[in-house]
């Protein structure tokens, strides 16, 4: 389908005055922030440094595994701004250096060298480097000011100008094939020092001149023992190399000196030094890591020869130098608990955390206080992403859970009705027993509600009188309870890090939090909620299924979505690989519905798999269908269940693999309800949906991927019968495709290459003016082919997903929300993409309140539901149902985290938040009053007529 | 004469082919040629510009905005100064886009040739060929904030009385008020006069009238009392009815009330439930003040 080029103008009036008309989507003033939040998050931690530009600094910078360069307050932990770059490796940061006001970074594996004014968060300069992979940089000091950085590259090592970014010299270094250089060193000289190594062969150091790239001096030194200058070697002191060697662990000095130390097994000791200055040389002490727990704080004589031990650590799982001043503080982190270690006189400060997480990562800070004393802050990454700030005392000032920047999955669980709540439902739910106790229930119930209230009353009053400040709604696991209207939800998000969170909807804080090791950071994961909150005596249940997506093993983790616990049910062992995981509608004893995993030998376990389970599946096995894809061979497979829960194939698409691969296959929600069968049109006549519940939508994209012969293939299969009920192939169109499938149709987006733009198309399927069957739809009675109707549209903007909005019946319209690039997420009505939206406006369409075609689909910012909290990378939108028909909670994450309430028909169901109670009764009363005065009025008339 | 026609014709057809063959080298040197924009590693090239919010520091935006080339493909950042460069684009066709959350810019097309050519122009779907220039390096000048948010419909005092349903109430209130003042009711032509409009105005006699109806409503009893200026009156004007049914615009609140007076045969009801109408109309856009305008059928 190709869209008209020109739109006449009576048609774009149309349009406008539909915009117009669908405008009052947009979020009002008064609702900013009311029941909306967003969490900003940059991802784990690899550069850190402190502000240390002026003394009262608050500022904290950091460079994150997500490429992200940031600036936090480090009194709360917010966030000043933060850029992102690209993600993947064109974006990642090698290194962040800190001088002054001025950041350095060399992104993209040493393809640009950045340079950021770290006070207005802008770029003060950005330079393309020389080809070759990133070894190393360091800044470049001449007579104590620093005025250059120094990069060095595989094979070659330039000098930039810290000003402008302008290259000074670039060398290429002798015999780059044999020798690996990488480290670079200066020490305020006028030579920049360059460490290569041969490996179990020799040690190469070149100095080069500061003025013309000259080389000086070039060296080599014997180290048939050396492998790698980066982990084993670092400078210390005055321009002293110090090795070590890993095999007799003996300290390699220029000369050489052996100490008695015994090193673990298996263990590569490191050395950790410290260059608080690039003018100045690093400090003369530094720490020998022994074992993986075990360092030793060593330092060299000022002869220069010999090595003093100061101090043993053990246990010590972390070292960190920092310097303010003319002190130097070394931290060291034992299990448990933290000390921080001043030079000469031992401070310490406890600190104590969950101990499964293993820090890998300290970042210290030492600044001095008013009486000349050292005071410290901490920074400390763990293994699970949370990045927590502590002050001196071992005060924890605050904690990010970082592992939040990557969630790959999410669900909604409905929240536990409290008792009340419990009492009034169970009232319903109860059969009939005689009229006078259904009487009495009722009123008991009326006068427990009565009871909240009052007690909700003097609540509100009590709390009226304390002053403002002291008024905290504290959420916690214990106070959670279902609200009036279902608006409040336990979102369960999982992360790639392996770290599950349980967050509070409204609030949008953490209740609960819990730590899964063992995780492969390839992993797929998979949450399915098997038990909800309804069955109350039993608890809610959440399974996630952990896969390794090289090998496909699986395991379970089974757990309360409420509190997060791990439940004692225990999961079955999976020692196979598994291709498919379905959840049946079937229930067990227990109300938890059951789990089917596919393995390799497509043979089927259950989970829960008691005998009852195992009974209800061998009566139903021949109504269990399910499908396999194969993209790596164009397979498309579905098998049945057989009653010993072995399987059969019953049927296979091939879709080659040589012209086209699947790119994605999706079904529908199970949980999304189709309110009206058909559409009603302008003649009264119906037009009936092919509400197909097995359709799978499967997306292709071809091999070629010349522009001219590209395309994007859409198949809309029965997933019971592997009929093929739909084919539509765009040309000249290439992906990323996103694309939603409900109800009776399916939405997709792709990239036209001839006319180089993003494009919507939209495919709904309709049965016809009659229904075949409308009391129940199976795919193997359906003898005649839908029919289909598709239309394209021109979307001004690249998208990064997709989602339908979700309500309770299906009542209310669908909208689309569309996550844009921008981080902005769009709220577009489904009524746009509307494959009947006629190009010639008749009486009809405009009965049926179709808008007339354009080609351009419009784009308003005021249907941006999340207006300016705009959501970075956005991954995925998931929308969940509420207990209003009108309402859809809508949660996108990403980079962040947004959570919403969006309302496609208006909030028809509840008066609007802006209602005027105070007009509307001051009219009444006005109305009122005018009544009893005209009456008044007419008496005294009627007396007056009736006197004359 | 002949041949001379022929010439002018030779010499028309040479000028178009002139106008024409300055087109195409116009085409030709449609990219312009930026030295400098090559980079080192070979056929990568960068994109530079200009961003400009008016009137506002650029230390209050930038930190929070960022340049996109093509959705996210290539990424570059806003200097101090507002000034951008995107290093390493291949040559194609993009579209650039300053992206902040606050301000809103222009999208620019922005074309690369394989040896390094660029230009600039404005960005048009739906004819993808057509070429408006602009300039390059890239200056993009914000056109102002963003809305993203509806302000509420306030009630006020002003918009109340502005409103064309309340002028239309009004006025005839002051006629009536100030009219029996100016015209002396006493003098028997005038009345005779009176009657006589009002007797056109009260086309159908047989109905009864509406006010009578209210009174009964209200006052129960009462009602003999009234028995008003539907008396012996002739007959009505259907035509007219039509048309004060058809010019009366009310709220949907109302489109009932509309719909069953236009179209029944209470038409005669409230055949001078005008101001009635108008009233109740008045109400309801008291009462639903969003809903939308609608007309009568």
């Amino acid at each position: 389908m190709k869209p008209p080029a020109k739109m006449s103008k009576p048609t774009s009036l149309f349009v406008i005055f539909f915009s117009l008309f669908v405008m009052s989507e947009a979020v009002f003033e008064d609702q900013v922030g009311k029941f909306d939040w967003r969490q900003q998050y940059v991802g784990k931690t690899l550069f850190a440094h402190f502000d240390s530009h002026s003394q009262s600094s608050k500022k904290l910078f950091l460079a994150t595994d997500k490429n992200i360069f940031a600036s936090f307050n480090s009194r709360t932990g917010e966030l000043f701004w933060r850029h992102v770059d690209k993600a993947g490796p064109e974006g990642t940061i090698d290194i962040l250096l800190l001088h002054g006001q001025d950041a350095l970074m060399v992104v993209g594996g040493g393809r640009l060298l950045r340079s950021w004014d770290t006070n207005m968060g802008g770029l003060n300069w950005e330079a393309v480097l020389d080809t070759g992979s990133f070894q190393a940089a360091c800044f470049v000091a001449m007579q104590d000011t620093v005025k250059h950085v120094a990069v060095l590259k595989k094979a070659a090592i330039s000098l930039h100008y810290l000003t402008n970014g302008h290259q000074k010299w670039v060398e290429n270094l002798p015999d780059s094939d044999t020798v690996q250089y990488q480290a670079v060193y200066s020490g305020g000289e006028e030579e920049v020092y360059v460490l290569g190594v041969v490996p179990n062969s020799h040690l190469t150091i070149i100095a080069y001149s500061l003025e013309d790239g000259e080389i000086i001096k070039q060296r080599s030194v014997e180290a048939p023992w050396l492998s790698s200058v980066e982990s084993s070697c670092v400078v210390v002191g005055h321009g002293v190399l110090m090795c070590v060697d890993t095999a007799t662990l003996a300290l390699y000095a220029l000369p050489i000196q052996s100490l008695d130390l015994e090193v673990s097994p298996g263990f590569q000791p490191v050395l950790v030094s410290s260059q608080p200055h690039p003018a100045r040389s690093p400090i003369s002490e530094f720490f020998l890591q022994l074992g993986p727990d075990h360092h030793v704080l060593l330092q060299l004589n000022a002869d220069g020869y010999t090595i003093a031990p100061l101090r043993d650590f053990q246990p010590a799982f972390l070292v960190s130098f920092s310097t303010t001043g003319e002190k130097t503080v070394a931290a060291v982190m034992t299990p448990k608990n933290e000390t921080v270690k001043k030079k000469k006189n031992v401070a310490s400060c406890m600190w104590s955390y969950s101990s499964d997480v293993f820090p890998p990562q300290l970042y210290v800070h030492a600044f001095l206080k008013k009486d000349d004393s050292v005071g410290y802050r901490v920074l400390v990454q763990t293994q699970d992403h949370a990045l927590t700030f502590i002050q001196q005392p071992g005060r924890v000032v605050w904690t990010r859970e970082e592992a939040l920047a990557d969630v790959v999955t999410m669900e909604m669980v409905d929240l536990p009705l409290t008792g009340t709540q419990a009492e009034l439902e169970g009232e319903f739910g109860k059969k009939a027993d005689g009229l006078f106790p259904m009487v009495l229930k009722r009123l008991s119930s009326q006068v427990i509600l009565l009871q909240a209230w009052l007690a909700h009353l003097w609540k509100l009053f009590y709390e009226a009188r304390k002053p403002h400040g002291q008024v905290k709604n504290e959420v916690t696991i214990e106070t959670l309870s279902r609200d009036e209207f279902n608006l409040q939800k336990m979102m369960v998000m999982v992360t790639a890090s392996g770290k599950l969170f349980g967050i509070d909807s409204k609030s949008g804080s953490i209740l609960w939090k819990h730590y899964l090791e063992n995780v492969q950071p390839n992993a797929v994961f998979k949450l399915i909620v098997q038990r909800t909150t309804a069955h109350f005596p039993h608890p809610p249940q959440c399974t996630l299924l952990i896969k390794d997506k090289d090998t496909g093993l699986a395991s379970l983790h089974v757990f309360n979505p409420i509190f997060g616990r791990k439940s004692h049910i225990a999961p079955p062992a999976l020692p196979r690989p598994i291709l498919q995981s379905l959840l049946l509608p079937v229930i067990d004893q227990d109300y938890a519905k059951v789990l089917l995993l596919v393995d390799d030998q497509y043979k089927v376990t259950a989970f829960p798999s008691t005998k009852n389970v195992l009974q209800q599946l061998q009566e139903m096995a021949s109504s269990i269908f399910f499908y396999l894809i194969r993209s790596d061979q164009g397979n498309l497979s579905g098998f049945r269940l057989r009653k010993d829960l072995s399987t059969e194939r019953i049927w296979e698409v091939v879709l080659p693999t040589e012209v086209q691969k699947i790119v994605a296959v999706n079904g529908k929600r199970p949980n999304e309800h189709v309110h009206s069968q058909g559409r009603v049109m302008g003649d009264r006549s119906v037009l009936y949906k092919y509400l197909n519940p097995n359709l799978l939508a499967v997306v292709t994209e071809s091999t070629d991927a010349h522009p001219e012969r590209a395309f994007v293939g859409v198949f809309l299969v029965d997933g019971v019968t592997g009929r093929i009920i739909h084919e539509a192939v765009q040309r000249k169109a290439r992906g990323p495709v996103h694309f939603v499938h409900s109800e009776n149709w399916v939405v997709y987006e792709y990239w036209n290459t001839k006319s180089r733009r993003n494009e919507f198309s939209v495919l709904e399927l309709f049965e016809g003016t009659e229904l075949y069957n409308s009391t129940v739809f199976s795919s193997l009675d359906r003898p005649h082919l839908p029919q289909v109707l598709q239309q394209t549209y021109i979307f001004p903007s690249p998208i990064t997903t997709m989602e339908a909005t979700l309500t309770e019946k299906g009542i209310t319209s669908r909208h689309l929300l569309v996550g844009l690039p921008s981080g902005a997420i769009l709220s577009l009505p489904k009524m746009f993409l509307d494959p009947r939206r006629p190009e010639v406006v008749t009486e009809h369409s405009r009965e049926e309140n179709l808008i007339p075609y354009a080609p351009e689909m419009p784009i308003r910012t005021e249907w941006f539901i999340n207006y300016n909290q705009t959501v970075a990378r956005v991954k995925g939108i998931y929308t969940a149902p509420s207990g209003l028909e009108s309402t859809c909670l809508v949660v996108a994450y990403g980079l962040d985290i947004y959570q919403t309430r969006v309302y496609p028909s208006k909030q028809f169901d509840v008066l609007k938040d802006d209602y005027d109670y105070v007009l509307i009764s001051s009219v009444l009363f006005a109305l009122f009053f005018a009544t009893m005065i005209s009456k008044r009025l007419a008496q005294v008339k009627l007396l007056n007529r009736a006197w004359r | 004469m002949w041949l001379h026609v022929r010439l002018s014709e030779v010499c028309l057809f040479l000028q178009a082919m002139f106008i024409l063959a300055c087109c195409f080298s116009d085409m030709e040197s449609g990219p312009i040629a930026t030295s400098g924009s090559v980079q080192p590693n070979g056929d990568r090239f960068k994109i530079e510009g200009r961003a400009i919010v008016p009137g506002v520091k650029t230390q209050d935006w930038i930190s929070s905005a960022r340049v996109t080339v093509e959705g996210e493909e290539y990424i570059g950042f806003l200097g101090t100064d507002g000034s951008f460069v995107v290093n390493d684009v291949p040559s194609g066709s993009y579209v650039v886009e300053v992206i902040s959350p606050g301000y809103k810019f222009g999208a620019v097309r922005v074309d690369i040739t394989s040896k390094g050519k660029m230009r600039a122009r404005l960005v048009n779907f739906i004819k993808t060929s057509e070429v408006i220039r602009q300039p390059y390096p890239l200056q993009l000048r914000s056109s102002g904030p963003r809305t993203y948010l509806m302000k509420r419909e306030t009630w006020g005092w002003t918009d109340f009385l502005m409103n064309p349903m309340v002028m239309m109430m009004v006025l005839p209130l002051l006629i009536i008020v100030l009219l029996p003042k100016v015209v002396n009711t006493n003098d028997p032509e005038m009345r005779k006069e009176m009657e006589q409009s009002m007797n056109m105005l009260n086309p159908n006699p047989e109905l009864p009238d509406v006010s009578e109806f209210m009174t009964k409503l209200f006052s129960g009893s009462k009602s003999s009392s009234s028995k008003a200026i539907g008396g012996s009156k002739a007959s009505g004007r259907p035509a007219v009815k039509r048309r004060w049914c058809q010019n009366i615009t009310c709220t949907s609140g109302l489109r009932n009330y509309c719909n069953w007076s236009c179209h029944g045969n209470y038409n005669a009801i409230f055949k001078k439930s005008f101001f009635i109408r108008l009233y109740n109309c008045f109400l309801s856009r008291v009462f639903f003040p969003s809903s939308e305008i609608q007309v009568c059928k």
